[in-house]
């Protein structure tokens, strides 16, 4: 048992003095009397033999002792009455949804403990986010109340539902009488269900009115629609017909709209799939901060957060032909010169192509409407008539019910699903409003900074315990069914409401299936127990309208030059929204803490991010802590060097700094949220704000560093224009190979020989499946100190490669030595650290994200170092890793090249240092039971999902059926929403992967070694055009 | 320890029954219809009803008592049609229970006057088998196992004392005889050891002997350490195997259905035991009282047999104690063996074709009082049979590529598990 004690053998050692530090580096607090002992006195006394004698008698007879028990007595208890569908070992599956994502939910025993993608989602099927993978560990948040509490006095105590409905009806009739407002404030609700509750909330207060707001707002592109086009709607985007993707800092392989399902599109046009029938669709992105998408385009061109609406006039300009003004960028050339190549392509591709944009500012939008109407986009990649419904949120409604709360006309406010408190710029005018309101109820499930300030805390079901319902698009619907019942003492929001507004349902399932039995159904022609076993339904897609943009830009062209110029006066602050946190709602949850940022692989916190060069400029080092100030708040946070982040700017992530989270999450970063600003009726993501230094510094818990290239041929990679000439181009199979030579006999792999493929030009990056890898495998979390020390646990990691655009070899230096180019490929990539250093512009990189996992060589080097035999082949192409065999001399990791084996330095999951995650019987339930959690002082590694190959091999002996291919997916695989990792059976000529594999831009990694991996790699595919490229 | 004590168990037993069957044939041969009553009343009448408390059904002495016999056999027979037939009494008494009762058409109405008989008369007191007997049968053992080391003890000390006095009698006739007895030398036992213990020869056998023991005795603890064979942990509810699998034969699914569906065999809830328990509750062995193992099951659900209602704040599980425990990182999938492996495993380890797959490994359990673990569960044991077993894999489409691709590279030798990587860690520790 690992101690749950933290100890320290005096003051000043808990307090760590000066002296302490000192003292501590010497190995012993006195020297060591070793003289003495040596001194034939010593030699000669007898007590120490003797002593040696007891002791060790006394030890074996101990030792002896300890090693006779009897057989351990376990408990072992089963259901008292079955429920006819569990059967103990087995696990069932339940459709439902997350954040508008269909989802199986895998539950074992009654636990759900896996979140998978739903099959029967067809066009919707888009794969799962880091965010929908981990949320399954919410569920067995200690962090939650147990029970509902009800304020008295001035403290919230634990209350019963009874107390609390006599209470808020109570409020809620005063409050009517009085004639006062009540609010709902919610963040966007696309339910059916949730918004027919609400509405009939509304008929039994008519003083109520639903505020929706989200703390990462669109309403910048709902009002903009509604200007131009008179539909006040995100419109669904369809980037699988587009073969140009301009993105003006819209990240939308990541945080925007769905990004998700964005990727799946847009992979869709970029993947090994599409690139054997030679097509490739184009991407360029403009953006100050390095996004993920960002990571993915084709060509990247930095530019500052003022320089975004002139940007976008230029773009404007060039496809209409007009000559609007303030469309110069007299300090970005090359956006200059890109945009105007760019403004030719977009016209070339008329209706094949599309224009985002990341920005909130309604006139920003309508610009961007104008240009996509000019191109033809609506109607084939925007479809207006049937839109997302994800974001409803409106920015200005929101301000106003602030506004209205300070001045005391609200009675009663209700938050469903939203932390004010926390996540939005004036956090101070909405406490001060907040405390003028007489009955103030959060839904929240724990005691956030939000429910904290309320009179009532109606803690409301984990989704994985409620009904519900999804509308993600027009005619698209989905249900969200329970797969637990309910943990704590928790009731459904919904039906709180229901109940307090004395609806005659008062069962939330009996309402959502009224519903959909009288609203959604008779139009699909489906019954209830379809919607159950489906989870989704989907009408038939309107047509989509093609709209032409017919207003006039006079008025919003001032707005765009005024905010451009605002921005350009000092250094420009992008807030945004990260991919492991997003808005910082799942802040408690460790997986996602520890999920590295796709970009700067900094994990359980934030930083801002500078350029080299204008970190340089400005006298900061890599993680100085700098104080960042705009006019009324301040932060401290670490810098962190960002190549390719544009001059002048800096960017920090959203979603940390939380302080009523949990234990993961409290005082993890610091909240940006202030940064934003709410201007022109929309929340603004971009500000300016002068940086100090502070003279501290503070390493960031990265699981990566910059430059680990160290030369070698890892990444291999070509343009699409010369991968058209030569499909091999650039992998190495165009020309003869290193010869090599075995040490070692071959393996014979009779039956199966499991294999994967992993497309390079499909990972986008985003990291969803080290999350799902990290739930199926029962991975333990670290926290921040041990990923310092390079002690992670992630069995698949993405790998972040940057790479130097050199244009025509004007730096002798920068060019490499042939070493870092590859081949004939030409691109010019620097990957010497000693070139890197002299290199003077960081700002034009290019970036590839290769997941990396145990490459299950066939000779590996792993296993013939291995002294006890714990790490041995199999006949199907695996490297087992038999944990019990293992004693810890990691030999193994050393010689392992790819550096994919993990060691186990504590018990993660039974130690009171890492109590953010597994240290509680209640969260171990996320466990899945067919993984053992591995223990101190063993290594570890991708076991290829060894229980789901072992399972499904199972699944169809008992059917006596030979084993298909797909029958067996990798977690990894099936997180995956750009399908860019491929498993199966290599033996199987007609599998997937067999033909993934035969592919000509397939490569191994390190394949000169000769360790015959098993995963191959596709080469990386730009679609760079050297007259348009930068 | 155990084998004689069960040994001397299952003498006793069979001692008993015999007395108690011969008890029963004299009884019977006066009444014989009861008899035969009874046994047709176990065969389609104590599912539902019990002789003296309602179940399913009502209790059957009270109300076949009062009821007219002519009356009561067209019921039987028949019910429904008494009650389309519009009669009152009928209808009053399908009241009793939403649950239908089966109508009994293929019994004679002979048939059907021994069971009313039988359950008129009640469940026929046996002479001398009242519960005490039973709770005597059980001590019996110890009683028999001290008996046994007493007749040893004494029988030693008759041969101490017969030895001394043949001794006497022939130094008497010596006497007799006038030999001189020359009286031995009286060496003390001490000092003979001590002799013994100079000699050096001796001494390096001694040791030798002791070293080599304690060695052996050591070597072979060493080895069994962990191993459990033979674990028979003091169970909450005295459940005994050999009555539900050995006499009622009831197939091992009905319990454990999990084992062949799922990687754990499963051990029953209780709603399974209910099934049947909910009817049999052994009063008869214990003086009309519901059995007190039958009462653990009850007591545990929270039902109360004579409203047979369930009252679910007071439901408690029943904390089984595992018996076999296989170590942590082993992973062992019951449905792989007694399903896909049948027969393979059957041929291997020479089963009769009655007895079920499980007792390869569980042993015979249909004779087990009380389970314990029979086989050692070491992964030496795995192996070994991983090895030795030919697969079976007729009819099994799965196999077809792996065994082509099999006979290509190692043609005739025989398809074990371990050849087709059984043996492999990654197999069965992940």
């Amino acid at each position: 048992m690992e101690s749950n004690k933290k100890y320290w053998k005096g003051l000043e050692e808990y307090k760590n003095t000066p002296d302490f530090v000192e003292n501590n580096k010497n190995e012993f607090a006195e020297p060591l009397p070793i003289e003495d002992v040596l001194n034939e006195a010593g030699l000669s006394t007898v007590t120490p033999r003797r002593d040696f004698l007891k002791a060790l008698g006394f030890g074996l007879g101990a030792v002896t002792l300890a090693a006779c028990q009897t057989a351990p007595v376990h408990k072992s208890i089963p259901y008292l009455i079955k429920p006819e569908e569990v059967v103990p070992g087995i696990p069932n599956y339940y459709v439902s949804s997350y954040n508008g994502q269909s989802i199986l939910v895998k539950t074992r025993e009654g636990r759900p403990i896996k979140i998978e993608p739903n099959p029967n989602a067809g066009a919707f099927n888009c794969g799962t986010d880091a965010q929908a993978q981990a949320s399954v560990l919410d569920l067995y948040d200690v962090s939650k109340l147990k029970s509902p509490q009800l304020k008295s006095g001035n403290s919230l105590t634990e209350s019963n539902w009874s107390k609390i409905d006599a209470f808020v009806k109570g409020e809620l009739n005063k409050a009517q009488a009085s004639g006062k407002k009540i609010r709902i404030v919610s963040s966007s609700v696309n339910s059916p269900s949730t918004k027919a509750v609400v509405a009939d909330f509304i008929s039994a207060y008519p003083n109520t009115k639903h505020v929706q707001y989200d703390p990462i707002s669109y309403t910048g592109i709902i009002k903009a629609n509604e200007n131009s086009f008179g539909k006040a709607v995100v419109p669904k985007y369809n980037f699988d017909k587009a073969e140009l993707v301009v993105s003006f800092s819209a990240d939308f392989l990541g945080t925007w709209i769905s990004g998700e399902e964005f990727t799946s599109q847009y992979i869709a046009n970029r993947d090994y799939k599409s690139l054997a029938k030679g097509k490739m669709s184009r991407h360029f992105q403009f953006e100050a901060g390095m996004s993920l998408t960002g990571t993915n385009a084709d060509t990247r061109v930095p530019v500052k957060l003022s320089e975004e609406g002139p940007a976008l006039l230029a773009l404007y300009n060039a496809v209409t032909g007009n000559s609007l003004a303030g469309a110069s960028l007299p300090n970005n050339t090359t956006a200059d010169k890109v945009i105007k190549l760019l403004g030719k392509e977009l016209l070339q591709n008329k209706g094949k192509s599309l224009v985002v944009c990341g920005s909130n500012d309604v006139s920003t939008q309508i610009l961007v409407n104008a240009i996509n109407s000019a191109i033809g986009s609506y109607g084939t990649t925007i479809d207006l008539d049937n839109p997302s419904k994800r974001y409803a949120g409106n920015d200005a409604e929101f301000a106003e019910l602030l506004n209205e709360m300070n001045r005391g006309e609200v009675a009663a406010v209700f938050f469903l699903d939203t932390n004010p408190a926390y996540d939005i710029t004036n956090t101070k005018s909405f406490t001060d409003g907040l405390a003028k309101v007489a009955l103030k109820v959060s839904f929240a499930d724990r005691s956030d900074e939000t429910a904290s300030l309320c009179d009532v805390i109606a803690i409301n079901h984990n989704y994985l315990e409620s009904w519900g319902d999804a509308n993600a698009y027009e005619g698209y619907y989905s249900i969200v069914q329970p797969t637990i019942n309910p943990v704590f003492n928790s009731r459904q929001a919904e039906e709180s409401l229901l109940i307090w507004s004395d609806n005659p349902v008062k069962e939330y399932y009996t309402y959502v299936r009224n519903n959909w039995e009288k609203n959604i159904l008779p139009a699909l022609g489906k019954e209830w127990k379809d919607v159950l076993q489906t989870g989704v339904f989907a009408a038939a897609a309107k047509p989509a309208g093609a709209y032409t943009f017919s207003q006039s830009l006079t008025a919003v062209i001032p707005t765009i030059i005024s905010n451009s110029k605002a921005l350009a006066k000092d250094i420009e602050l992008q807030v945004y929204e990260s991919i492991p946190m997003r808005n910082g709602k799942h802040a408690n949850n460790a997986f996602l803490q520890e999920l590295p940022d796709p970009v700067s692989k900094v994990t359980w916190d934030n930083y801002i991010a500078l350029a080299p060069k204008f970190a340089e400029k400005l006298g900061f080092k890599e993680f100085d802590i700098v104080s960042i100030t705009d006019d009324k708040y301040t932060i401290e946070l670490p810098v962190l060097i960002q190549p390719g982040q544009a001059q002048g700017t800096a960017s920090i992530a959203l979603g940390y700094g939380r302080n009523k989270a949990g234990k993961a999450g409290d005082n993890v970063g610091k909240n940006a949220f202030p940064f934003v600003s709410f201007t022109n009726g929309t929340f603004k993501y971009a500000t300016t704000v002068k940086l100090t230094g502070t003279g501290k510094r503070e390493e960031l818990a990265q699981t990566q560093t910059h430059h680990s290239f160290e030369g070698r041929n890892i990444i291999r990679e070509a343009t699409f224009k010369e991968y058209k000439k030569n499909p091999a181009i650039g992998s190495g199979n165009d020309h003869a190979k290193h010869k090599s030579y075995d040490m070692w006999d071959k393996y014979e792999k009779p039956g199966n020989n499991w294999v994967m493929a992993i497309d390079l030009n499909a990972c986008t990056g985003c990291g969803s499946c080290i999350v799902a890898c990290n739930v199926e495998n029962n991975i333990p979390v670290v926290g921040k100190e041990e990923v310092r020390k390079r002690r992670e646990m992630h069995w698949i990691r993405i790998d972040r490669y940057y790479s130097f655009n050199v244009e025509g070899g004007e730096d002798e230096g920068a060019h490499g030595s042939g070493h870092g180019t590859h081949g004939s490929t030409g691109i010019n990539a620097v990957t010497k650290e000693k070139e890197i250093a002299h290199l003077d512009n960081l700002d034009n990189v290019s970036v590839v994200h290769q997941p990396m996992l145990c490459q299950h060589c066939d000779h590996a080097p792993c296993e013939t170092v291995c002294p006890v035999l714990a790490t041995v082949h199999s006949s199907d192409g695996l490297n087992h890793m038999a944990y019990n065999r293992c004693v810890g001399t990691r030999y193994c990791a050393n010689n392992c090249p790819y550096k994919v084996r993990r060691f186990n330095w504590f018990n993660y999951w039974n130690d009171s240092r890492f109590d953010n995650y597994l240290n509680n019987e209640f969260t171990q339930l996320v466990l899945n039971p067919d993984v053992t959690t591995r223990s101190r002082g063993v290594m570890e590694k991708c076991s290829m999902c060894i229980q789901r190959i072992q399972g499904g091999k199972l699944q169809a002996k008992m059917e006596k059926r030979p084993l298909k291919d797909g029958d067996i997916k990798m977690a990894c695989q099936e997180a995956c929403s750009a399908n860019a990792i491929i498993f199966g059976d290599g033996n199987d000529p007609n599998s997937e992967v067999s033909k993934a594999l035969r592919s000509e831009r397939i490569y191994y990694v390190l394949e000169e070694i000769n360790v015959q991996p098993g995963i191959g790699y596709m080469t990386k595919i730009r679609n760079t055009d050297t007259t348009v490229q930068a | 320890m155990r084998d004689i004590s069960l040994i001397v168990k299952r003498v006793w037993k069979s001692a008993f029954m015999f007395t108690a069957l011969s008890v029963l044939i004299v009884s019977s041969t006066q009444a014989q219809d009861v008899v035969e009553g009874r046994k047709l009343f176990k065969d389609n009448c104590s599912s539902c009803h019990q002789l003296d408390r309602n179940s399913t059904g009502p209790a059957l002495t009270p109300k076949l008592t009062e009821l007219d016999e002519a009356w009561a056999v067209k019921w039987i027979k028949n019910w429904k049609a008494l009650v389309d037939a519009g009669d009152k009494q009928a209808i009053e008494a399908s009241k009793f229970s939403p649950a239908e009762m089966t109508a009994f058409p293929r019994l004679k109405d002979e048939q059907i006057k021994n069971i009313i008989a039988y359950a008129k008369a009640g469940e026929p007191k046996k002479a001398g088998e009242d519960p005490k007997t039973e709770a005597a049968s059980e001590g019996v053992s110890d009683f028999s196992i001290a008996g046994i080391i007493a007749i040893i003890l004494i029988s030693i000390a008759v041969l101490v004392v017969l030895g001394r006095a043949i001794k006497m009698l022939e130094r008497l006739i010596l006497q007799k005889q006038g030999v001189v007895i020359v009286e031995e030398e009286n060496v003390s036992f001490a000092t003979g050891i001590k002799g013994l213990f100079k000699n050096k020869k001796f001494v390096f056998f001694f040791i030798l002997c002791l070293v080599i023991s304690l060695g052996s005795f050591g070597w072979m603890g060493m080895w069994n350490t962990g191993v459990h064979t033979g674990y028979q942990p003091v169970q909450p509810i005295k459940f005994s195997h050999e009555l539900h699998a050995g006499t009622n034969q009831i197939d091992c699914q009905y319990c454990h259905a999990g084992a062949f569906k799922s990687k754990n065999s499963t051990i029953p809830s209780l709603n399974v035991c209910m099934n049947c328990h909910k009817s049999v509750q052994a009063t008869e062995k214990y003086d009309g009282e519901i059995s007190p193992e039958i009462q653990k099951i009850y007591s545990a659900l929270g039902y109360d047999p004579g409203t047979m209602s369930y009252d679910k704040t007071k439901q408690k599980p029943i904390e089984w104690v595992r018996v076999h425990n296989l170590p942590d990182f082993a992973y062992f999938n019951h449905s792989q063996h007694v399903v896909v492996g049948e027969q393979a495993i059957r041929k291997e380890k020479g089963l009769k074709p009655n007895e079920p797959v499980c007792f390869a490994c569980h042993g015979p359990v249909d004779t087990m009082e009380e389970i314990y673990q029979y086989s050692p569960l070491t992964m030496k044991w795995c192996i070994n049979c991983h090895k030795d077993t030919k697969l079976d894999v007729k009819g099994n489409a799965f196999y077809d590529k792996i065994i082509e691709a099999h006979e290509k590279i190692k043609k005739g030798e025989k398809i074990t598990p371990a050849a087709l990587g059984g043996l492999e860690c990654g197999k069965c520790h992940y």
